[in-house]
């Protein structure tokens, strides 16, 4: 597939234009990256499509090779694997926290020592989830150098 | 850091809390039931001793370990099983040779009692350790924080 950028005047809008044969994998799978650096993520729920703010977005997590989304108050799937999200939203300040989490650290509320030095986050909506101890330096790092 | 060497770095830092609780524990239950037993310099090589007794097999079931992530639950009863085997292992270790006699059953009673206070002691000094860790991390949390407002 060849790649054409062409540069328009400012008050054009800024449009991304795949034109393929076929809607493949790959298709998709540029789509969804483009769609995530524009800050939404595409999931869906219950059989339906939904494209995620990424600010709504707490925490992702596989579990059984399925990677899901969790907002506030819903859970949704992703087709992608946590790695792909891990590589797309590094910069919208998602962190690997254990080998099977990515957590937005805009909604990471606070940090207690939970058991054999793991750590517990406590999100913006009260809930809990475990950092593991390899990913801790990561964490502070993060913080203090982001 | 990877895996393997956390957990070294862990145990290191949990082998001489234990070192130096063990000191009191022998300072402890020597003075109560042995106060006339004196000893050559051998002897400061016990603490180190009973420690590492302890803590090889730990380091041995952490690092052959998965490495899966534990829930609390999971947690709780691994920490429980870990006392068991420590109680079993150091009380061998302690008393396997001497026979059971009215005289040794309280000594070894508060062996066992001292094993499961050291142990208990030594988690709680290293989650104190973590409380600092999750103050540090807390407040760079803030800067952060700061230095990003959620949109």
């Amino acid at each position: 597939m060849d790649v054409r950028i062409t540069k328009i005047p400012p008050e054009a809008p800024e449009v991304t234009v795949i034109e393929c044969h076929e809607i493949t994998d790959t298709v998709r799978e540029i789509e969804h990256f483009i769609k995530s650096r524009r800050g939404q993520l595409s999931c869906t729920k219950e059989g339906r499509q939904f494209e995620l703010p990424i600010t709504d977005v707490l925490y992702i997590e596989s579990v059984d090779n399925r990677t899901f989304l969790y907002t506030d108050t819903d859970t949704y799937e992703a087709r992608e694997k946590l790695y792909h999200f891990e590589d797309v939203l590094r910069e919208k300040h998602f962190l690997r926290i254990s080998k099977s989490m990515l957590l937005n650290l805009m909604k990471l509320r606070s940090v207690k020592p939970a058991l054999n030095g793991r750590f517990s986050a406590i999100l913006s909506n009260g809930e809990e989830v475990i950092i593991s101890r390899k990913y801790v330096s990561s964490l502070k790092e993060t913080l203090r150098n982001s | 850091m990877n895996r393997k060497l956390q957990i070294l770095k862990n145990t290191a830092g949990n082998y001489f809390i234990t070192v130096t609780l063990v000191n009191i524990v022998i300072f402890l239950l020597g003075t109560i039931f042995r106060p006339d037993e004196r000893f050559g310099y051998e002897a400061y090589l016990s603490p180190l001793i009973y420690a590492a007794v302890a803590f090889i097999p730990l380091l041995a079931f952490s690092l052959l370990s998965s490495g899966r992530e534990l829930t609390l639950k999971q947690m709780l009863v691994r920490h429980i099983l870990e006392i068991i085997a420590l109680e079993v292992i150091l009380i061998f270790f302690g008393f396997g040779t001497e026979s059971l006699t009215a005289e040794n059953i309280p000594l070894i009673a508060a062996f066992a009692l001292s094993v499961l206070c050291v142990y208990a002691l030594v988690t709680l000094i290293s989650w104190v350790l973590d409380l600092r860790t999750a103050r540090r991390i807390n407040s760079d949390l803030e800067l952060f924080r700061s230095r990003h407002p959620e949109q």
